[in-house]
């Protein structure tokens, strides 16, 4: 067995383990920084810090399997997710409200459910490598995600479902899809989407409607205002940790999750944005870089899915503090607190440094 | 896929990821570096909130110390929408208790199913301001149409999205009872709060409504004017009265401090520099509220059975100008005007065609009628036009001849006396006593076809102005009217017509185009009374810090000494032709003010408001104003008082005896509503002690129009007061020494201290002299009698 072999563990990608240790650990002193002036949330760090140290053996753990052995898992991995996502769906339903988590506030089906649909779209494009400038089989891998993304949506969980749609996008079209066809699909989904748009419910719609016209809803708008103010008055050089006046009065709401970016952009300004961006593009750059040396599409596809989805995260998440999105409950990889969410990025990464360990080219170089 | 293609797709995958890292820095530099520090002042909006610290406005007293002016706790709702429960059922539940509580629409806007939508019931909401013009058109007045008043939900949901963290005020002025049951259920009830705001409470309310006047909004037209001395937008500032006269000294100013809140609002410390409050100065006016009280009813009463029911009366000290009460008839309720007049009762007032907000004390423009006639009297002794002994013969008219034809008498224009019949020979106390018109005509305008030159109009004019007529008194008052005195040069202006002697002859009775205030004429006959010194009336005697130290004392100001123009001895004549009006035989002998000598003058001042309906068969002005003016006591005045009663009739018979019962009340004396089962109990209680002695007092002699002689007198202690059931003895005092004088008569002095001897015979004797039964007279009184005059005398006390 390789689990443990020296040769396999050479090729273990450290500066990317370095960049995501930093993140958590800027993270974790973010979140203290922004829930210290409220009691029940003042521990809430330590949390993070232990989801991310039992995460960070889950990335381990994934990657010391060989990556091809997920491959001959996927079928199943597919059928568990969706059978999961379909009791809570029928859960859902009996409580006549929104489903997310099984368990009591364990665990979001949805956010493993990424993984899952990556691990099996890689699969069933790396099986058509070279012909996916087939329509056909442009539209076998769009049902493969349309599921899953159906299930998802109903729960409701847009913003979910919407990754996923992105996550397919980046995936196909690296994987060799024709802009024309995307083009058409496009075009049809256009078409369809009056009726799209009648379907969602109202909290979606007005969502939409609240980045077209932020007046209309005055809680959604005063969110956005203060995300805003926040960043904006941070200036160059912030106003110092733990001493924004907007976190630290909780005139920003919602501020240890979705609204950190806000929070780094108050206490540590300009800079400390620009620090945050530069270790995601050191990150997504390591995981583009492991993509370029996988040994097979399989790996490779796996590799831009979850750059992809890290990608994706990040600018919804940044784009929503910054003004320039709709409001979508978005976390930002590895730094907005959230324990399903931050074991989803750390097993990806697993799954990123699976593939590293064991890309033969650069072994022989 | 070829391996380039590949590379070529992951490169262009990158070059997305950096496109957008791009995009996302470059909108965070743009909010942090180019608008950085507009979001630090939202930020510093959101934490700083200034504090304002409100102080209370001056308040006011009387002369006694009476408070007439405070300021009364009002309790408001209001909310701060950003503070209200978030969870939309929650907030819901809360606002449906405040409209429950409130009798309030929760909302009024009109949706499907909203069965709120046609209510249009409760009270409004807000917008209710001090003034009028600040009230929402179309309150369902004049047929302007029912706005319906908007919801609590409406104003909440406007409020939220605009300032969210601004107070909005939902009701003013909530019962104390649901104020204290609010403030109770503090806790349950985030976002809502009681703000507690002093309003003006007009103790003696209509009492003195047209001298302290009320406050309201800023108007409109002077908002710039107002911010530009610190005022805030909704202060409440003097509109009418000494409210707005002495705004600059009641008006508080307000602190401020800046506290750092976090986001429920809670404060967690002060930051900057803390500015204290300041309270308004307080003002001690001159006003006696038991005198203002006396006047106003005795007004109420004089006017009660004149058509229009409107007059003026006003007292004043003429030794200082201190105004001692003021009042204008009909009034209004200053109180309306707290926290917003309703629109109801704003139309009436000022529908109301007697313009009762109108202060007519200072701002009424009238005919003064006969109190207009010590004007030329006086001035024309001082020009030597008459002298004290001129007599005039009034037949009742005098015929003015034609300019154009001195010699036809068919075109001569007549001029009539008030009494038609003529008052025979009139020298120039009687003249005032008896207010002979013909005597007024002749002084005023002379007479031609008998070669008597009169005053003429320019020097009519003169003594006007030197009583202060045409111009403001300055009494500390806003509003106040200059009045008219005409001159040749205005009445070609205005009428294009010159100025004909007739003019000159109404203007020497106060007719014609003469107009003034009754403020003037009181005025002007407080300076008579007090000996020559004109002073500017005033209402405000001290301002006192809200500690009561005396900031600023006003002292009497003399605006003109009447002696600097004309001699004492001519003013001294104009005084006894005073005094000699409520003698036996002036226009207003029946005056009963016990005891204590007035002097005044009457006036009957034709008006004409509604021609043609104001002539008589004759085509004569039937209309007219009554006035009466008058000071006591006569030689040692320390009252003025004047009454006007719009259309009132006779001076003597409407207003004389409204001053009447304003001089009875101030000097103590019962008045007829008391007298039913008050005894006319003598005022100053029990006779004079065994040992004292009088000194004896001719105060004048005149012609009555009887034939008979007759003397009146007064029994009086030192300080004025009458003495009754004193015994007079009237005795002919015979040259024959070897005779003791015979005691003709006896009379008993009333409760009044009067006395009244009647059918004095020249034949018993030329020569009389009263004495005093019962006690010694250092100075007999001894006087010669002529037939057909009344003499009055005085017995002063010296005890």
């Amino acid at each position: 067995m390789s689990l443990f072999s020296r040769r396999t563990w050479r090729n273990f990608d450290v500066i990317l383990l370095v960049a995501v240790l930093l993140l958590l650990i800027y993270g974790t002193a973010m979140i203290s920084s922004a829930t210290q002036a409220t009691e029940d949330l003042r521990y809430l760090w330590q949390r993070h810090a232990t989801n991310a140290i039992s995460g960070l053996v889950l990335l381990m753990l994934v990657a010391a399997l060989d990556y091809r052995f997920y491959e001959s898992l996927h079928r199943v991995l597919y059928l568990l997710i969706m059978g999961s996502l379909l009791v809570l769906l029928a859960l859902g339903e009996a409580s006549q409200g929104v489903q997310r988590w099984i368990g009591a506030n364990a665990i979001q089906p949805s956010e493993l459910a990424k993984v899952v649909v990556i691990i099996g779209l890689a699969k069933l494009l790396a099986d058509r490598d070279g012909q996916m400038h087939r329509m056909r089989n442009l539209l076998i891998s769009l049902g493969y995600v349309l599921v899953p993304m159906g299930l998802i949506y109903l729960q409701p969980n847009l913003s979910t479902a919407i990754t996923l749609g992105l996550i397919w996008f980046i995936m196909v079209l690296m994987a060799g899809a024709r802009l024309l066809h995307l083009g058409i699909l496009g075009l049809g989904g256009i078409i369809v989407s009056p009726l799209f748009w009648l379907s969602l419910k109202d909290y979606m719609r007005d969502r939409i409607l609240l980045f077209l016209n932020p007046t209309s809803n005055p809680d959604t708008y005063y969110n956005v205002q203060q995300a805003l103010i926040s960043i904006g008055s941070g200036g160059l050089l912030g106003k110092g940790f733990a001493s924004g006046t907007q976190s630290q009065l909780r005139f920003l709401r919602v501020r240890h999750t979705d609204y950190i970016f806000s929070v780094i952009g108050e206490e540590l300004g300009f800079i400390g944005a620009l620090i945050l961006l530069g270790l995601f593009a050191l990150l997504i750059w390591r995981i583009l870089r492991v993509a370029a040396i996988a040994s097979d599409p399989f790996g490779r596809l796996i590799c831009i899915g979850v750059a992809s989805m890290v990608f994706i995260h990040i600018s919804i998440n940044i784009g929503v503090n910054l003004g320039l999105l709709p409001v979508t409950g978005l976390p930002l990889p590895f730094v907005s607190y959230g324990g399903s969410s931050l074991w989803t990025f750390l097993i990806a990464l697993g799954l990123v440094e699976s593939v590293a360990m064991r890309h033969k080219k650069l072994a022989f170089e | 896929m070829t391996q380039y293609e590949v590379k070529l797709r992951l490169f262009l995958f990158g070059a997305l990821v950096g496109l957008v890292f791009l995009i996302l820095a470059f909108q965070t530099w743009y909010l942090q570096v180019v608008h950085g520090e507009e979001y630090r002042m939202l930020a510093d909006q959101n934490r700083f909130r200034e504090v304002i610290l409100e102080a209370p406005r001056g308040v006011m007293y009387d002369r006694n110390g009476t408070l007439l002016v405070r300021n009364r706790p009002t309790y408001n709702l209001v909310v701060i929408p950003a503070y209200l429960p978030e969870e939309r059922t929650e907030r819901m539940r809360l606002l449906a208790r405040l409209a429950e509580w409130l009798e309030m629409p929760l909302t009024t806007r009109r949706g499907p199913g909203d069965a709120m939508a046609l209510r249009v019931s409760g009270p409004f909401p807000s917008g209710r301001s001090g003034a009028p013009w600040d009230r929402p058109a179309g309150d369902g007045i004049g047929g302007m149409g029912i706005v319906p008043p908007r919801g609590i939900l409406d104003m909440v949901e406007e409020a939220s999205l605009l300032a969210p963290y601004q107070p909005i005020v939902l009701k003013e002025d909530l019962d104390p009872t649901l104020a204290a049951r609010i403030t109770e259920e503090n806790v349950n009830l985030p976002g809502v709060q009681i703000e507690i705001r002093p309003l003006r409470d007009y103790l003696t309310g209509s009492l003195t409504a047209h001298v302290i006047g009320y406050t309201g909004a800023i108007p409109p037209a002077l908002t710039a004017e107002y911010e530009a001395k610190g005022y805030a937008a909704n202060d409440l500032v003097g509109l009418t009265g000494l409210e707005l006269q002495y705004e600059e000294v009641l008006r508080s100013f307000k602190g401020r401090e800046t506290i750092e809140v976090d986001v429920t609002g809670r404060q967690l410390r002060t930051v900057g520099e803390l500015v204290l409050p300041r309270p308004g100065h307080n003002l001690k006016l001159t006003l006696d509220t038991e005198l203002q009280k006396v006047v106003v009813r005795a007004l109420e009463k004089g006017i009660r059975n004149t058509e229009r029911r409107a007059g003026v009366a006003i007292a004043m000290d003429p030794r200082n100008g201190q105004i001692l009460a003021m009042a204008s008839l009909p009034g209004f309720d200053n109180n309306l005007f707290v926290g917003g007049i309703s629109t109801r009762d704003y139309m009436a007032l000022v529908q109301d065609k007697r313009r009762p907000l109108i202060n007519h004390a200072i701002a009424g423009l009238y005919p003064p009628g006969s109190t207009y006639k010590i004007i030329p009297a006086l001035g024309a002794l001082q020009e030597g036009v008459v002298t004290p002994n001129t007599i005039i013969i009034d037949e009742g008219v005098l015929w003015l001849p034609n300019r154009f034809f001195p010699d036809n008498p068919e075109l001569a224009q007549p001029f009539y006396c008030w009494y038609r019949q003529g008052h025979g020979r009139v020298n120039f106390i009687r003249a005032i006593a008896v207010s002979c018109d013909v005597y007024f005509y002749y002084i005023s305008g002379g007479y031609e076809p008998s070669g008597f030159q009169g005053l003429g109009v320019d020097r009519l004019v003169y003594y006007a102005e030197l009583f202060g007529m045409g111009q403001p008194t300055g009494i500390d008052l806003p509003g106040e009217a200059a009045g008219l005195v005409p001159t040749p040069r205005w009445k070609r202006i205005n009428y294009a017509e010159t100025w004909v002697t007739g003019d000159t002859y109404n203007m020497g009775i106060g007719q014609g185009f003469v107009l003034v205030t009754p403020l003037q004429i009181l005025n002007a006959y407080a300076a008579i009374a007090n000996g020559g010194l004109l002073y500017k009336p005033y209402l405000v005697q001290e301002i006192l810090d809200a500690d009561g130290r005396v900031i600023e004392r006003h002292q009497p100001q003399v605006v003109r000494n009447l002696l600097d123009y004309v001699s004492p001895e001519n003013l001294a004549l104009v005084q006894q032709g005073l005094r000699a009006v409520t003698a036996l035989g002036g226009t207003a002998e029946d005056l009963d003010v016990l005891g204590v000598p007035v002097a005044g003058k009457t006036g009957t001042a034709e008006f004409c408001d509604n021609y043609p309906k104001c002539l008589d068969k004759d085509g004569r002005v039937k209309t007219s104003h009554a006035w009466f003016v008058a000071y006591a006591p006569a030689d040692n005045p320390e009252i003025a008082v004047i009454a006007f009663v719009y259309g009132g009739g006779e001076g003597s018979l409407v207003a004389a005896p409204i001053v009447a019962e304003i001089l009875r009340a101030y000097f103590g004396q019962p008045n007829e509503q008391d007298q039913v089962e008050a005894t006319p109990t003598p005022l100053p209680a029990g006779p004079p002690p065994a040992g004292a002695s009088f000194t004896g007092h001719f105060l004048g002699g005149n012609r009555w129009g009887s034939s008979d002689t007759a003397v009146t007198g007064f029994v009086l202690d030192r300080r004025g007061m009458p003495v009754p059931g004193v015994t007079v003895n009237l005795i002919a005092d015979l040259e024959d020494a070897s005779w003791e004088d015979p005691v003709i008569a006896q009379a008993t002095s009333g409760p009044t201290g009067q006395f009244d001897f009647t059918h004095l015979d020249k034949s018993i004797s030329q020569a009389w002299r009263l004495e005093l039964a019962d006690y010694a007279v250092t100075e007999p009184l001894r006087f010669e009698i002529e037939e057909g005059y009344q003499y009055w005398v005085e017995f002063r006390g010296v005890w």
